[in-house]
């Protein structure tokens, strides 16, 4: 698929799509990706950032803070990869591709755990799963008698399960996307010349997702080796650190070189990791699927199982949503933390202030800022998807283009970086870079402008992947006829690519929103008004110990999150009206 | 008055001349402050409490037309934010309320990012130690917790070298200190007091201490000791306070918590009590500080703002301090009394640290602990 440009029949077109575009792209990232993370590394070179360097490779200290985390955070990245791509193909192919009843059901079940913030998902394991080690009052199982060893309530096995609890509905999401635009046709043509279904499936199937399979992975591994929550609440306790959980610390006790000496460390793995993951893909035939025509969907007939895999699927929806929704809920009713099922109140939510409840706290829906604070989070999620979209579909097309070239290997790498840069690393560095005017540009500094800025390239990963997994198979004919009857870049992106591909870009721009109206510290670090967003009411509350209010306003952030997967869902049909049987 | 104006005055021709505008405002009452106050129209704080909020109210109900704007935010955050903004030669924030003073101490005090300024009107009802390096408004604790239910008879532990002992394994709880730097704080401070922890440690077991090579005095080996002797770390306060205080529990687990947190116990069902009467100490008082960043926007209104935080004469300290006036945070100002319900501050035996002498011994022991864990 690599593009011919250099014998494209007119010079200006050259000019127009072959080499405008990647230019403007690798200037963008340039400075968007590359800038920040150079900062970043140029920190780690002064007398102390090279101390650093020697603490954490060679030095007494390497075993405790490099090694043993890295083997930790691998371990995780891998097992909660692979989970991830298990149970997420495995729903996606359920929902999207066979007769299970309640298809719509389970689709909206799986989408919901990425939403649900993964302390929460942690949280409810602490209910099911907490032993006598801490004190205070055990969980479930402990309390009808059954001993709980150490390994199954902390440390490295619940940190992976509950990881792959809160990503796999990530995985879900973008191979739904990607499954969705396998046609009948195929399958269709696979079962005339008679091959099993089996066949069918590992066949055509299959390698037709594979590119999403592979974003699916990278992205949740990503996600594991990159959260903090999960392996701090479920591995500490049993001294177990990851890299992100290192990472936090140093920079929390103010040895930052050593944090971004880790950090940088983390991004160079990961890369090798997805570089590798890259080649795999790069190495095969691309499978043209979306061609514009048909684009009808093949449900395969159960049988006898349709019942049994419903009944697999519910419960790994009931285990995975409901339960940490109903933690949620229950520790936002409790009074007390320690007695989530006892004495529930509705005073967090619809108190009057000024009793004897939560010091004459009033709840949170006769807070006068929430209303505000809702719309701020929703005004900044849809912006900064908006925007990460565009940016992400304009890598991921050109990516694809390209596929195997230099460029193309160089963009897709840098654009899957800032997953992996700690936040508040991110942040600064934007700071330092964007708040002194540069040239003719005024400063950007306190602006929502920059905000939207840092958090697009923040969340450019998930734009990237989700737009490559399905940009990927759709047909170069169709914009081939389009480039012939002169239709330029932007018409042919809005006309042809952006419909077929709408799907997987609304896969990513779900992925963003919700990452962007959880995440805090990009907020706080980079925004000077006063206006406040859900997450910074919630880290009020949760500050001054009121976490009760702190978890209502969680499960606010969550039903806006659905709230716009919904949205979302309903537009896809409406641009796709080809997809209506 | 005007005497300690002249005397700001001369002192101001001694230091650099580009903060002499700045330092003229020092020696000035609120009153004179005002009006200056009010031609700049606003002023901008990074606080690590969300309690700002009340102060904003209290504040602008105090000096009409200007406009208090509070960001609050921890204090790891607010130091990242102001290393980045001063390096972008952005100068937007007036006022930091902020902990974790070793780090401020190197990396905004040393680098001069902030300036240290104390207002006149309470500067003779604090002690010198709370007026420099840093301004300090108010003191918290790191110091050891235990559930006053199931030990009625007061607390299990009077001396730290008991939480080395098996009785106490896997029975003391911590914060991680790799994770949270006042806990490092708590841990720098105990290796800082060697004698005192040889002599406890005589007193418990009778003999003396044999501290390993590669250790430095007794505080060094305690530390080595009790992470020996499986101390449980954690990720945060609240499950700490969960595990140490829960109501119900029979045989519950000891803790280095914070004091305040006691008065959480009626509304979550906790029985947290402070361990007081420990040798040497039960643990760390950590200073909260208000300071004013380099270059501030607005000089006057930030300083009206400090000195509103100081609170009036009153004992509870009015408007300007009862926000952060808790039982078992302590303030600074001599004039504002200590709760009746609990420990006196002067009966309190738990150290207080000193932001440069800490800072200067952190390192050796945020390393001692990584190869500890």
């Amino acid at each position: 698929m690599t593009s011919l440009s250099i014998f494209a029949p007119s010079g200006s077109r050259l000019l127009r799509s072959g080499f405008l575009l990647p230019a403007l792209l690798v200037a963008i990232v340039a400075i968007l990706v590359v800038a920040p993370l150079l900062r970043i590394l140029v920190t780690t070179l002064t007398p102390e950032g090279l101390a650093a360097w020697k603490a954490v490779l060679i030095s007494p200290l390497s075993a405790n803070l490099w090694w043993r985390p890295l083997l930790n955070t691998m371990v995780l990245g891998f097992s909660v990869g692979g989970g991830c791509l298990l149970i997420g193909g495995f729903l996606a192919w359920l929902v999207v591709l066979t007769d299970v009843p309640g298809r719509r059901f389970l689709g909206l079940m799986a989408t919901l755990p990425y939403m649900i913030p993964s302390f929460a998902a942690a949280l409810a394991w602490g209910t099911l799963f907490r032993n006598s080690r801490l004190g205070g009052s055990a969980g479930f199982f402990e309390t009808s008698g059954l001993a709980i060893p150490d390994w199954l309530a902390w440390g490295l096995i619940p940190t992976a399960i509950v990881l792959i609890a809160h990503y796999y509905s990530l995985a879900y999401t973008i191979i739904a996307a990607a499954l969705s635009s396998v046609g009948a046709d195929l399958v269709e043509a696979g079962q005339m010349a008679g091959a099993k279904r089996p066949r069918i499936f590992f066949g055509i199937i299959l390698p037709v997702v594979t590119p999403a399979l592979i974003a699916a992975t990278s992205l949740t591994f990503a996600g594991a080796v990159a959260n903090f929550a999960a392996p701090a609440l479920l591995g500490l306790p049993v001294r177990m650190q990851t890299l992100s959980t290192r990472l936090f610390g140093m920079i929390e006790t103010g040895q930052n070189e050593r944090g971004f000496v880790i950090a940088l460390l983390l991004i160079a793995v990961s890369a090798l990791f997805l570089w590798l993951s890259d080649r795999i893909v790069s190495g095969r035939k691309a499978f043209i699927t979306v061609t514009g025509k048909g684009g009808r969907t093949k449900r395969f007939p159960l049988g006898a199982w349709r019942w049994p895999l419903f009944a697999i699927a519910v419960v790994i929806g009931l285990l995975t949503t409901i339960l940490p929704v109903l933690v949620l809920a229950a520790s936002s009713l409790a009074p007390q933390s320690g007695a989530l099922f006892s004495n529930w109140t509705l005073h967090f939510w619809i108190g009057e202030g000024g009793g004897e409840m939560a010091q004459g706290q009033a709840g949170i829906f006769r807070n006068p800022v929430l209303i505000d604070a809702i719309w701020n989070t929703i005004r900044l999620g849809l912006v900064v998807a908006f925007t990460t979209m565009l940016l992400g579909l304009a890598l991921a097309y050109t990516i694809v283009q390209r596929k195997g070239s230099l460029l193309a290997t160089l963009l897709s790498q840098l654009a899957f970086l800032p997953l992996l840069v700690p936040s508040i690393a991110f942040a600064a560095a934007y700071i330092a870079l964007f708040g002194a005017p540069i040239g003719p540009l005024p400063s950007l500094y306190g602006t929502f402008a920059l905000l939207v800025i840092a958090a697009s390239a923040h969340n450019l990963p998930f734009a990237v992947q989700s737009g490559r997994s399905v940009l990927g198979q759709i047909s170069a004919d169709i914009e081939e006829s389009a480039r012939l009857t002169g239709a330029g870049l932007i018409r042919r992106l809005f006309a042809i690519i952006f419909p077929l591909a709408i799907r997987g870009l609304f896969a990513g721009a779900i992925l963003v929103f919700v990452k962007m109206v959880r995440d805090l510290s990009l907020v706080v670090l980079l925004f000077t008004a006063t206006s406040p967003v859900l997450s910074m009411v919630a880290y009020r509350y949760a500050a001054e110990g009121f976490m009760q209010f702190a978890n209502a306003i969680t499960l606010v952030i969550l039903v806006v999150c659905l709230a716009a997967s919904f949205l979302a869902h309903a537009l896809q049909n409406r641009v796709q009206k080809w997809k209506q049987p | 008055m005007l005497k300690r104006l002249t005397n700001a005055a001369l002192a101001a021709c001694f230091v650099l001349p580009s903060i002499a505008m700045a330092s003229d405002l020092d020696g000035l009452t609120p009153q004179q402050l005002l009006p200056l106050a009010q031609k700049e129209g606003s002023v901008t704080v990074f606080s690590l409490s969300s309690r700002i909020a009340k102060i904003e109210k209290a504040f602008e109900e105090a000096y009409p037309g200007i406009d208090l704007i509070g960001l609050d935010m921890s204090s790891t955050k607010q130091i990242a934010r102001v290393e980045a903004e001063q390096q972008a030669g952005v100068h937007a924030v007036d006022v930091l309320y902020i902990a974790d003073t070793p780090v401020v101490f190197t990396k905004l005090l040393e680098g001069k990012r902030i300036v240290n300024y104390v207002p006149p009107r309470v500067l003779n009802e604090l002690e010198d130690r709370y007026k420099a390096p840093l301004l300090t408004q108010r003191l918290s604790t790191k110091v050891l917790m235990y559930n006053e239910k199931a030990f009625p008879d007061g607390s299990p532990v009077t001396n730290l070298w008991q939480l080395t002992e098996p009785e106490w394994q896997g029975r003391v709880l911590m914060v991680d200190p790799s994770q949270r730097g006042e806990l490092l704080d708590l841990l720098t401070e105990i290796a800082l007091h060697p004698d005192e922890m040889a002599a406890a440690y005589k007193a418990h077991f009778g003999k003396d201490i044999e501290v390993e090579g590669d250790l430095q005095g007794a505080g060094e080996q305690f530390i080595k000791d009790l992470f020996a002797n499986d101390l449980i770390l954690l990720p945060n306060s609240d499950v700490l306070n969960k595990s140490i205080g829960d109501v119900n529990a029979k045989n519950p687990p000891v803790g280095f918590g914070t004091y305040s947190d006691r008065r959480d116990n009626e509304k979550e069902g906790w029985a947290l009590q402070i361990a007081n009467n420990v040798e040497p100490a039960n643990g760390i008082l950590f200073p909260a500080v208000l300071t004013v960043a380099d270059k501030a926007p607005h000089p006057a209104a930030a300083r009206l703002l400090i000195d509103f935080m100081f609170g009036d004469d009153t004992p509870t300290g009015g408007a300007g301090f009862e926000p952060f006036n808790v039982p078992g945070d302590y303030a600074t100002r001599k004039t504002i009394a200590d709760h009746s319900d609990s420990v006196k501050l002067s009966e309190l035996k738990a150290w207080t640290i000193d932001p440069a002498k800490t800072a200067a011994a952190r390192g050796r022991i945020a390393d001692l602990i990584i190869t500890l864990q």
